[in-house]
């Protein structure tokens, strides 16, 4: 336990250094830390050198389409504290452009391209923004709340026919599909939502 | 006849024709030959997703498709069963399509899971295709998610049952409505999507040209056509990347 503590403390002191830095503590292993996006970049150089977090998992991102900003979540680890800390940041959806950290963590490179690809954040510094899993992909970042992808589905693709005409002389026997496929649709859009009353 | 005679004479291919008429004796032979074709079949695993995983059982020991006359292979040029093995993302597809396209005929398509047939659980993705027999043409669905190995098993032995029978033609359908393929594929990929294929000068020399093998989608296949190239041979690095001592 003691041998824990030591720097357990240390992060301690380091997250004291900096104002508006909200702390939550996870559970045994996880602690969350909320942080203004200027004083990111910052924070992660002082994990990283002076407390051993030394390994980037990830970086996610979520969109929060109603108070018009995406969150970013930097994923921390430190093999020395057994400890993972997530660094939330919130930055302005428009024009969603943020600074890289890989000259920081080397792999950022990899997340901050998927991210761009994926919600279209821009990060200012990283050395590749080209495409990297949709080479093939022209419509917009996919991962953005707006981007509605049943809509996209329906007219970029067409859907197998549920009643080929063999199926219609079976069901006139009494047999085939008994749900029709209009009412088992996937999509529930336009439906009316059942009441929650149960 | 001197050798080089020989050597331009083009074999003929034998199309069966199921039910077809004239010398019994003829036909004997066209049985024969089916027979022996549904008996010795190498498959190309095109493994996009996760329904790929009961293959090897499949493969292996315990169900053993080789007892079938059935044995996996590692080039299209070789193949003739090509297995789709789950949801095919539209970047994917390019690629099965031009596998396909290299295949020898006759050749034979089977889509296992449920995402070939109607994009199974992707059904809302943006990226997966629903529905594979709108861009080739497919002999045999196995569904489920994900098919056991005795369902790949089963379906294989459909497939060779077709074949003795001479109905397993979906690689006629190409060439007969490449027009219909090609529309489809024209509408996911944009119109200058080309193949390095030339499935039309294929579909006569099959002599299985119809008139909806050319339409509007293939006049503007030809707009877009670019000859195939040879690649450029190089040897050793760009001088760009060249290390310096
Ligand atoms: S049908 Fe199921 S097992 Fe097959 S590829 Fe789709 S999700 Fe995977």
């Amino acid at each position: 336990m003691s041998e824990t503590h030591l720097p357990v403390e240390r992060l301690s002191i380091i997250l004291g250094e900096f104002k508006d830095v909200r702390v939550r503590k996870r559970g045994d292993r996880r602690t969350r830390v909320d942080v203004e996006p200027d004083a990111l970049p910052a924070l992660l150089e002082l994990l990283k050198g002076r407390s051993g977090f030394v390994h980037l998992s990830a970086i996610s991102c979520v969109d929060w389409p109603d108070d018009d900003q995406f969150e970013l979540v930097y994923h921390l680890w430190s093999y020395e504290l057994q400890l993972l800390v997530s660094v939330h940041t919130r930055i302005a959806r428009d024009p969603g452009v943020y600074v890289s950290v890989y000259d920081i963590y080397h792999p950022a490179g990899f997340f901050e391209r998927d991210i761009h690809e994926m919600y279209g954040v821009f990060f200012e510094g990283a050395p590749d923004m080209e495409k990297f899993i949709l080479t093939e992909w022209d419509g917009p970042p996919p991962m953005r709340k707006e981007f509605d992808s049943e809509a996209w589905v329906n007219d970029h693709f067409d859907w197998q026919n549920y009643r080929p005409d063999w199926l219609i002389e079976l069901e006139q026997q009494g047999g085939g599909i008994v749900i029709p496929p209009d009412e088992q649709r996937f999509s529930r859009r336009g439906m009316q939502e059942p009441d929650d009353e149960s | 006849m001197s050798d080089n005679e020989l050597v331009n004479q083009q074999f003929p291919v034998k199309v069966e024709q199921p039910g077809g008429s004239g010398n019994i004796f003829a036909r004997v032979f066209d049985e024969l030959t089916a027979f022996c074709r549904s008996r010795s079949l190498f498959i190309l695993h095109y493994c996009t997703g996760c329904g790929a995983i009961e293959l090897p059982p499949a493969m292996t020991s315990r169900f053993d498709m080789e007892r079938l006359g059935i044995s996996p292979m590692v080039s299209p040029r070789q193949a003739d069963i090509l297995l789709i093995t789950g949801y095919v993302s539209v970047k994917t597809l390019k690629r099965v399509i031009l596998t396909y396209e290299q295949m020898g005929s006759p050749k034979y398509v089977i889509g296992i899971c449920s995402c070939t047939v109607n994009g199974g659980m992707y059904w809302q993705s943006y990226a997966t295709a629903k529905k594979l027999n709108d861009y080739m043409p497919v002999d045999l669905y196995i569904a489920g998610c994900m098919p056991r190995p005795e369902a790949v098993i089963t379906g294989l032995r459909q497939l060779m049952e077709n074949i003795r029978r001479g109905e397993a033609n979906g690689w006629q359908d190409y060439y007969q409505r490449y027009d219909h393929y090609l529309g489809h594929q024209q509408r996911l990929f944009g119109e200058t999507w080309q193949t390095p294929t030339d499935v039309i000068a294929e579909a006569k020399h099959y002599g299985l040209f119809s008139n909806e093998t050319l339409g509007e989608h293939t006049k503007l296949l030809q707009q877009h056509q670019k000859p195939l190239e040879a690649l450029e041979m190089r040897l050793g690095l760009d001088s760009k990347d060249k290390v310096e001592p």
